[in-house]
Formats: C-alpha cells, structure tokens, sequence
C-alpha cells in the first residue's frame, strides 16, 4: 500500500454492474458493508443459540450489549419509545462493528465515508419525521414552537427551531465521518513517519521510537471513539424518536 | 490587480478576526476552568454563564466569517 | 468486608456524636475523657483503614474515567452541533440568494439565524435548556435552581 495517508478510503470496483444507466457496482465499501452485517448477525445469532439461563461468556457479551442499547432507549424515549428497539439497536451495532472492523490492518473503514453516514442519518430524521406525523398529525409542528415565548418573537423563534432541526442530519453524520476520517489519518501518518524514520539508519529507527509508541497509543484512543460515535449516534437517535413521540415537550 | 484576487485577499484578511476570537474563547474556557477547579461545587451554577459569555464572544467571530462569506460569494 | 462495613457505620455515627458533644460540655463532665478514647479508637481505625481508602480510590479514578469519557463525548457533540448549526444557516442563505436573486441578505440573515440556532443547539447538548424553551430566563431560572441546590447541599 502507498504511503500516503489518503489512499486506504480509495473505493475501488470489484464486480462491475450497471442497470438502466446507473453505476451498482459492487464495490470495497459494499463488501465491508455486508461484512459488517454478517459478522455481526453470525455473532448475535452463535451466540444467543445456546439460550443458557445461566449465560456462557459470549453469551452474556450479547446480553450486555442488547441490555445497553434497551436501557439508552428505554431512559430517553420511555417505555413507548421501546417499538424503535430494531431500528436503533441494528444502526449501533452497524456502526459499532464497522468501526471495529475498520481498525484492522489493510482494511476498509466503511463509516469513512460521508455518504454513508449521511444515508444513516437522513433515514433517522427521515424515519422521526414520518412517524411524528404519523402519530401526531400536524401537532408534530408544535416541536418548532416552544412555549411561553411572546407573540412578536414567534417567527424568529420559529426559524431558528427549524434551522437547528435540519441542522441535526449534519451534525450526525459529519461527527460520525470526521472523527473516524481524522482518527484514521492521523494514524496513518504516524506509522508514515515510523517508516520513514527507520530507513534513515540507525538514529532514524531510535527516532522512530517516539512515533510508534504515538501510533500505540493512538490506536487505544480509536477503539474509545470507535466506541463512543456509535455510543453518540445511538443516544441522538433516541432524543430525536423521544421529539417524534413526545413532540410538546 | 483583478477584482476576484482583491476579494480573496479581502476575505482572507477578514478571517483574520476569528484568530481574535479564538483567544477570547481560549481565555473565556481557561479562566472558567481555573475558577471552577478552585470552587468546583460553584462550577455548574455559572456554566449558563459561560455559554452566554460563549455565544456573545463567538458571535463576533461569525461577523467576521459573514464579511469573508460575502466577500466569496456575491 | 465485615471490617469495611463497620468502619462506614462508625464514621456515620461519627458526627452525631460529635455534634452532641460540643452542644453541651458542661452537663456531662465526662466528656472529655470520652473524646480522648473516641480519638484514640479513631487513629487505632485509621490505620487498618487504609484498605478501604485505597478502594475509595480506585472507585474514584474508576468514575473520574468515565466521567473523562462521557466529557470527550459531549466535546465532540457541542463543537458539532455547533459548526452544523451554523452551516445548516448559511447554506440555506445562500440558496435563498441563488434561488430568489436577493443577494446578499439571504446569506446575512440565514447565517445570523444559523449561529443563533447553533447556540441554541449547543445549550440543549449541554441540557442547560429544556428541551424546546430557548429565553434566557429559563437559562437564569434554571441557574437559580441549581444555585440553590448547590447551597441546599
């Protein structure tokens, strides 16, 4: 692989497709993806197979994760907030397991890319709107008009509510692919110096200690954010179900 | 000189008060960090404060990025 | 554990005591001699004690790590929050002025708007505001409330 810290978000085609003009090929990114799903549905349903009343260790890995996932949303959307459990337990531990996948050596880091987390993030809000007016009808448009504000105020109120809505996709799905994107380069340019560094001889590789302890260290601190962004993605989704369920606050 | 290399200049230039800005918020978080590791059960009473200080602070900075904007883009 | 558990009964009993005994000095004369033994019982405990602190302690740092993780969680959402909010503005003002050709008070406006829902954005991600009120006297209210929380405690 080239030393340049860009190239590993290179997407490249594997299997080439195209239908009525549009471009489906299956890509680096498409396999990472099903990767992704696979390994994490083969690991739910291996370990839960057993069904254990006393759980063996793996089994309990999933029993802590569904328990975790249950308690965010059960805090921040109430118990009617339980029907979005699916949905919300599926985007973690997508997000979660590509994260981690990504921290291997030689492979692709799907949440990288914006498009990607842009498309989960719209299909959040997409999936918040729909259902508040499903639920709510037009009282869902009481969320951009908060109480006790006085008569004159209303419209601007009302457009700053409306700019901080629509700001939500963007700040979720930006964080998500910024911090992973940053992690990701950083890296890279400190196993870059470490290379470089001990191609210069003797003092090179002494000097090349520094960077490659920074890489160590750095590699803990992405498996913490590898964490914490699906943590982040999963607790936002739940308060923007809890604005879709309870829309006047 | 080309009017275009004027206003990239000129916006270049305006973003300059953002630097400005980035101390006084650099200030702002410090100062309050010193006063709340001295009386930290005072610390979460006046972060209301902070943001406001935050905000009114900031707004300057975005004064100076809608001058650059503008400059940009009409 | 035994152990642990009676030294936290004792240092709950501790104060009472204490309270009870410089309340009225004059009317039990022995006293102090009580003092003098709780004293001792109190450095003989410190000693055996240092089990228990150092449990404390790796409480402690336990929670002071979590809480060092929940805070590098919150960085990343308010700066986010905050630069999308003000984004979010000004790309709608300039596709207002794209659109309707009103050059450029789209852009001032939207991006004015922007920072405003920005930090509006930010208070909500620091749960300085409830949910959807925005005046800034909830903000001094809510201060207040937790002033005297703070005084109450």
């Amino acid at each position: 692989m080239a030393n340049d810290p860009i190239s590993q978000f290179n997407i490249s085609k594997l299997l080439q497709l195209d239908v009525g003009g549009y471009d489906i090929s299956f890509t680096n990114s498409s396999l990472f993806m099903v990767a992704t799903v696979a390994a994490s549905a083969a690991f739910l349903i291996f370990t839960t197979s057993g069904r254990g009343l006393i759980p063996t260790r793996l089994q309990s890995i999933s029993e802590m994760l569904y328990e975790f996932v249950a308690g965010l949303l059960r805090d921040s959307a109430g118990s009617e907030g339980m029907k979005f459990f699916p949905i919300v337990f599926s985007l973690f531990t997508f997000i979660l397991v590509a994260n981690l996948l990504g921290m291997f050596p030689y492979f692709f880091t799907v949440t990288s890319h914006i498009i990607v987390t842009a498309a989960l993030a719209f299909g959040v809000i997409g999936m918040v709107i729909v259902y508040g007016f499903y639920k709510n009808g037009l009282g869902f448009l009481k969320l951009f008009v908060p109480s006790g504000v006085p008569g004159v105020l209303i419209p601007v109120v009302v457009l700053i509510e409306v700019i901080s809505f629509l700001s939500r996709p963007i700040s979720l799905s930006v964080r998500l692919f910024a911090n992973v994107l940053a992690g990701h380069i950083t890296l890279k340019v400190f196993a870059g110096f470490v290379v470089s560094l001990s191609g210069l001889g003797l003092g090179g590789v002494i000097g090349a200690i520094l960077p490659l302890a920074f890489a160590v260290a750095l590699t803990g601190l992405e498996f913490l954010v590898a964490f914490l962004q699906a943590y982040v993605f999963a607790i936002l989704t739940c308060m923007y179900i809890n604005d879709a369920i309870h829309p006047s606050h | 000189m080309e009017v275009e290399a004027a206003k990239a200049i000129g916006a270049g230039i305006a973003c300059l008060g953002m630097g400005g800005v980035g101390i006084g918020l650099g200030n702002m978080f410090g100062n309050y960090l010193a006063g709340a590791l001295r009386n930290p059960s005072a610390a979460d009473g006046q972060f209301g404060r902070l943001i406001f200080g935050f905000a009114v602070t900031e707004a300057l900075g975005i004064f100076s990025l809608l001058v650059a904007l503008l400059l940009l883009f009409t | 554990m035994i152990h642990r558990c009676s030294v936290r009964l004792f240092r709950a009993l501790f104060p009472v005591m204490v309270i009870n005994m410089t309340e009225n000095p004059q009317d039990q004369p022995k006293d102090e001699e009580l003092a003098k033994r709780l004293e001792r019982l109190k450095s003989n405990l410190e000693g055996p004690d240092s089990i228990a602190a150092e449990a404390e302690q790796d409480e402690r740092t336990r929670a002071d790590r979590a809480r060092s993780k929940a805070g590098i969680a919150q960085a990343f959402r308010l700066s986010s929050e905050f630069i999308a909010g003000v984004v979010v503005g000004g790309g709608i003002g300039y596709a207002i002025d794209t659109f309707f050709e009103t050059s450029p008070w789209g852009l001032i406006i939207f991006l004015l708007l922007g920072f405003a829902a920005a930090v509006l954005n930010v208070l909500r991600a620091a749960g300085m505001v409830a949910q959807s009120e925005m005046s800034l006297k909830t903000v001094q209210e809510h201060q207040k409330r937790t002033d005297k929380q703070d005084q109450n405690e």
